[in-house]
């Protein structure tokens, strides 16, 4: 029984960092309506730029998000305007392409610079940890937890407390629509890409530091994500964290009750449960174009 | 009148080169290393048609085609294993079987699947790629696990070895072109290219929507299917992570977008174009790491320069070309 | 035209059945001439950690016998081809390697995983297939003449040297219960079932036996599992990245078992300690072979290796000795053949025994090593992997029980 309660807060506390990525991830699809299947590729170049700086500058990995995050948000807004934006006709599936190209090249590019050895961002607390019980819990966990929770915070304050963000829902809502009223919807895109990538960066350094990763690294984190927001409803933030936080808490569970071997199978059980009953997901956007 | 039967035997006759030539190859070149190559991109012309007939025709983009191709692979393996059927020509006789068993489990899974629409499609076919893997490797007493399933070893040696999987590759990819062909000239396919213009329109019309949409996806993974068991028989050794192996499934897409999305000889191209390319890419640069690299930038010039693929680009320019000069072709037509 | 088509058709079918007798014959070149040797390594994809150190051992060996005067005579060239841990590359590679490339000798590939699928191709085509990193064993099932594992035991055997350890200790002393964890993985999960019937069978009692899919890259659920058995005994089925991440939630969860084992990660020298620092004392591995061995050719290896890729003989990964020994076996078969012709080097090969870096050994009919001196168990003493068991090869007394981390 402890131990079904230990797999539950840590799937809880580990949900934060895919809730974190996947929000990224819906956002994107809400905006644009386009699967950045990059995403994955993305976290993982985080977690890479948050390990350079690190190991050659001692700059723990936390602080290092001063950095790679604002580069990250840089980085996706070009990719944004670069490959997204000229793609007229079939977006939904030629986006799904190019963004797949995007994480081919950058899982190219980090095994030039990097080779594929395993890695882990090893932080000097890294295996301090404070017990609660029989059980011990690393301050890693929750450190990365809160930044989880502050960041995601920090994108709900934004989306319902400025005006940047009301057009950020207003393309959300209907795009042309938005377009109708006078809202620069390019230009939305492109930053909510930009910021997409940016909750990426702050994704891959959690991710690092709690998990080992190679260039490769990406397919595997890619298909739990897009499971997650399919979950959720696609372009639903809400739906995304609720479906992250509920997703690893079962997986864990089934780790340690059953077998981990059946824990991402799992995964998938659920997903195709609830598609059933709801073919649009927890809180799908047949729903919310309803309200 | 006269030029369309001009075209058309121009056409019936570089049909019959093609097959010539691909019938005759292994004579011209019967080193391995070619053999090899050509049954890997046979491999793959036969994957794109089938995936087109599913993707291309109706829209519906699915990248877990790889869990069927992996399924017809398991399918053959554990048939051959629990006849106890010897490596030679008989286990080929299997394939229609392996491709049979993948065709019903695709008609449950697109019963479900094809529930839901666009992104949310693609997204529930590549969990059922997942799962199929999870199972492949979970299901220990049944499919060896992590361990991999062999196939019976075939008596061929040397370079003859790669010889009857070649015509076995051939043989499933001439099929699916002929599939293809023939849904492209049918009702069914004229219902399936209104689905994928404006589905609901397509129901309004009296279109069989979902029962058209399950059948497209049902031949689609019946043929990936029989192809996954001759791959299956030709490595000699499966693994859960590497024949349901998600790149297998967005290669047949790369490759038909690449060529044309809903052509008939679209993915063909792509195919010939793309898996020699890789392979070769691969084998000559793939220790330098920046194969992927080039790979990527290749694919994002294609799809930015020409977004609808290489065949309806050219068409398109064709045309052009003629419309702008279309007294001097019609003086020149005998 | 259809008459025509029917004709080449037919035509086509002559020309095959006229080709299908022949098989690629291996041509021998002639003496004084340079070789080139092929080898299919994982530089991406799961194998790539290990892929790399394959390839410093084959290039240290042929460094090594060019300086003598080369293979039988013969300049050695190594050429090296990504097989991206992929069945289809892997197979593709060798049938390059052999037929397009026309290399004299084929070396095999990392892990079981890709022997397999490379061994048959291999086989068909006439070469000698030595291998350093394929035995599991499904690997022998495969029923290969021409396949050589060579390393010192088949793998399922690597921790019985441990066992009989554990087992000779004091009643009092020896742990009660056991717990094991491995990777689901031809070459890990027969390791730690053999070692579990074992112990079993000896009655340690099992308290806690999972295995895990190769693609986890989360493992803290599962070494949370293993601390909460409070086992005495740790067995877990290994490659690199679970061996760290399992010792970092035990240190974190303030878990001391008696003894743990990995059965691959604590061998591969610094890439592991640089993770673990101090805290890798008292971990134990089973290891065919050791920097430190007096075995055939060992030093010169070993010092070689410090000077060329520089570091020290304890960031040796076992991975290089290994491939090295292909090296120096083909050597010495090729000697006592007077050939290099793969069909001789296969006969050859298959009677007596040879000596390396991790000590001497034959091969059975189906590539099976034989006679050789078996696997040991090693134990990282104050920052250094060394032989602790059997106290034959010993150069350390075991510690036991392991010390607390820090």
């Amino acid at each position: 029984m402890t131990l079904v309660l230990e797999a539950a807060v840590l799937g809880i506390l580990t949900g934060g960092v895919y809730a974190l990525m996947a929000s990224g991830l819906t956002l994107i699809f809400g905006v644009m309506r386009i699967i950045n299947v990059g995403h994955g590729a993305l976290v993982i170049l985080g977690a890479y730029l948050s390990f350079v700086l690190w190991r050659n500058l001692s700059i723990d990995p936390f602080v290092s998000l001063v950095v790679t995050m604002p580069v990250m948000f840089v980085l996706g807004v070009i990719l944004q305007v670069v490959f997204i934006r000229p793609l007229k006709t079939d977006r939904e599936a030629l986006s799904v392409l190019v963004t797949y190209s995007i994480a081919l090249g950058i899982e190219g590019l980090l095994g030039y610079f990097f080779s594929s050895n395993y890695l882990q961002i090893t932080a000097w607390y890294d295996t301090a940890s404070f017990p609660i019980g029989d059980f011990r819990i690393t301050y890693v966990y929750i450190y990365g937890f809160l930044l989880c929770l502050a960041i995601l915070g920090a994108i709900f304050l934004m989306l319902y407390r400025t005006t940047f963000g009301g057009a950020i829902r207003a393309t959300m809502l209907n795009r042309t629509a938005a377009q109708l009223v006078g809202i620069d919807v390019d230009r939305v895109s492109a930053i909510a890409f930009g910021i997409g990538m940016a909750t990426a960066a702050a994704g891959g350094v959690v991710f690092g530091i709690t998990n080992t990763f190679n260039p490769g690294s990406h397919y595997d984190l890619i298909s739990r994500l897009l499971t997650i927001i399919v979950l959720g409803g696609l372009g639903s933030l809400r739906g995304a964290i609720i479906a992250a936080l509920v997703m690893l808490v079962i997986e864990d569970i089934t780790a340690v009750v059953i077998s981990p071997v059946w824990a991402s199978f799992v995964f998938f059980v659920i997903l195709v449960a609830v598609l059933l009953v709801r073919p649009q997901g927890l809180f799908g956007l047949r729903v919310r174009e309803r309200l | 009148m006269n030029r369309l039967r001009d075209k058309r035997v121009l056409m019936a006759v570089g049909l019959v080169a093609v097959l010539t030539l691909t019938l005759v190859l292994p004579a011209i070149s019967p080193e391995s290393a070619t053999t090899n190559m050509a049954v890997f991109t046979l491999m793959y012309v036969g994957l794109a048609t089938a995936w087109n007939i599913m993707g291309g025709y109706t829209g519906y983009i699915s990248l877990g085609h790889a869990g069927f191709f992996g399924f017809g692979a398991y399918a053959l393996g554990l048939l051959l294993a629990r006849l106890s059927i010897a490596g030679g020509y008989a286990p080929f006789l299997f394939v229609p079987v392996a491709g049979l068993l993948t065709g019903l489990m695709a008609a449950g899974v697109g019963w479900f699947a094809l529930r839901t629409r666009a992104a949310t499609f693609v997204i529930v076919t590549i969990a059922f790629m997942f799962m199929l893997q999870l199972l492949a490797e979970n299901l220990t007493s049944l499919t060896g696990g992590g361990a991999g399933l062999g196939f019976p070893n075939p008596p061929w040696r040397g370079d003859f070895f790669n010889i009857p999987f070649y015509y076995a590759m051939l043989a499933l990819a001439v099929l699916g072109l002929a599939v293809s062909w023939s849904i492209r000239r049918s009702k069914f396919g004229l219902g399936l290219l209104a689905i994928r213009d404006d589905e609901d329109k397509a129901l309004a019309v009296g279109v069989p929507a979902r029962a058209f949409k399950l059948t497209a996806f049902v031949i689609s993974a019946t043929l990936v299917g029989m192809i996954g068991s001759v791959y299956g028989y030709y490595v000699t050794f499966i693994y859960p992570q590497f024949v349901v192996d998600p790149l297998i499934g967005i290669s047949m897409v790369l490759m038909v977008f690449l060529g044309g999305l809903g052509t008939l000889w679209g993915p063909v191209l792509g195919a010939v174009i793309l898996e020699p390319a890789q392979l070769w890419l691969a084998y000559n640069y793939g220790a330098s790491r920046l194969y992927l690299v080039l790979y990527s930038a290749v694919f994002l010039l294609v799809i930015l320069l020409m977004p609808r693929g290489i065949i309806p680009s050219v068409r398109d320019l064709i045309a052009e070309r003629r419309a702008s000069a279309p007294a001097a072709r019609a003086g020149a037509a005998p | 035209m259809r008459r025509a088509l029917i004709a080449t058709v037919a035509g086509a079918c002559l020309a095959l059945t006229a080709c299908g007798g022949g098989g690629t014959a291996t041509a021998t070149p002639s003496s004084g001439t340079p070789i080139t040797i092929g080898v299919s390594v994982s530089l991406t994809g799961d194998f790539s950690s290990d892929g790399p150190a394959l390839q410093k051992g084959y290039d240290l060996w042929a460094a090594d016998v060019n300086k003598k005067g080369g293979l039988l005579g013969h300049q050695v060239t190594m050429k090296y081809v990504d097989d991206a841990s992929s069945t289809t590359q892997v197979v593709t590679n060798y049938e390059n390697l052999i037929s397009s490339d026309k290399v004299a000798l084929v070396f095999g590939p990392y892990s079981s995983l890709l022997t397999k699928p490379a061994a048959t191709r291999v086989d068909r085509l006439g070469y000698a297939f030595p291998e350093p990193a394929g035995g599991a064993p499904s690997v022998f099932a495969l029923g290969l003449h021409s396949l050589f594992f060579v390393q010192p035991a088949a793998i399922e055997d690597n921790l019985v040297s441990y066992t009989n350890w554990l087992l000779s200790l004091p009643a009092d002393q020896r742990p009660k219960t056991a717990a094991y964890a491995t990777e689901d993985d031809p070459f890990t999960q027969p390791q730690v079932d053999k070692a579990k019937s074992l112990l079993e069978a000896a009655g340690v009692q099992t308290v806690s036996y999972k295995v895990y899919p190769a693609e986890t890259t989360d493992f803290t659920p599962l070494a949370l599992k293993v601390a909460s058995s409070k086992a005495d005994a740790v067995i877990l089925g290994t490659q690199v990245p679970d061996a760290i991440a399992f010792v970092k939630t035990f240190i974190t969860q303030h878990y001391n078992p008696k003894t743990l084992i990995e059965t691959a990660g604590p061998d591969q020298g610094a890439s592991y300690s640089d993770k673990l620092k101090a805290n890798t004392e008292g971990i134990m591995v089973p290891a065919g072979w050791a920097s430190g061995s007096q075995a055939y050719g060992n030093p010169t290896f070993v010092s070689e290796y410090v000077s060329k890729y520089g570091g020290s003989a304890a960031d040796i990964s076992a991975d290089s000795a290994e491939a090295y020994s292909v090296g120096q076996v083909v050597d010495q078969a090729a000697t006592k053949a007077g050939s290099i012709d793969n069909q001789k080097l296969i006969d050859t090969l298959h009677s007596g025994t040879y000596q390396t870096v991790q000590g001497p050994m034959g091969w059975d009919s189906v590539g099976k090593p034989q006679g050789g001196v078996g696997v040991f168990v090693e134990q990282w003493q104050n920052g250094t992997a060394v032989f602790v068991y059997p106290s034959t090869v010993a150069a350390a007394q075991p510690e036991y029980p392991k010390h607390d981390w820090q």
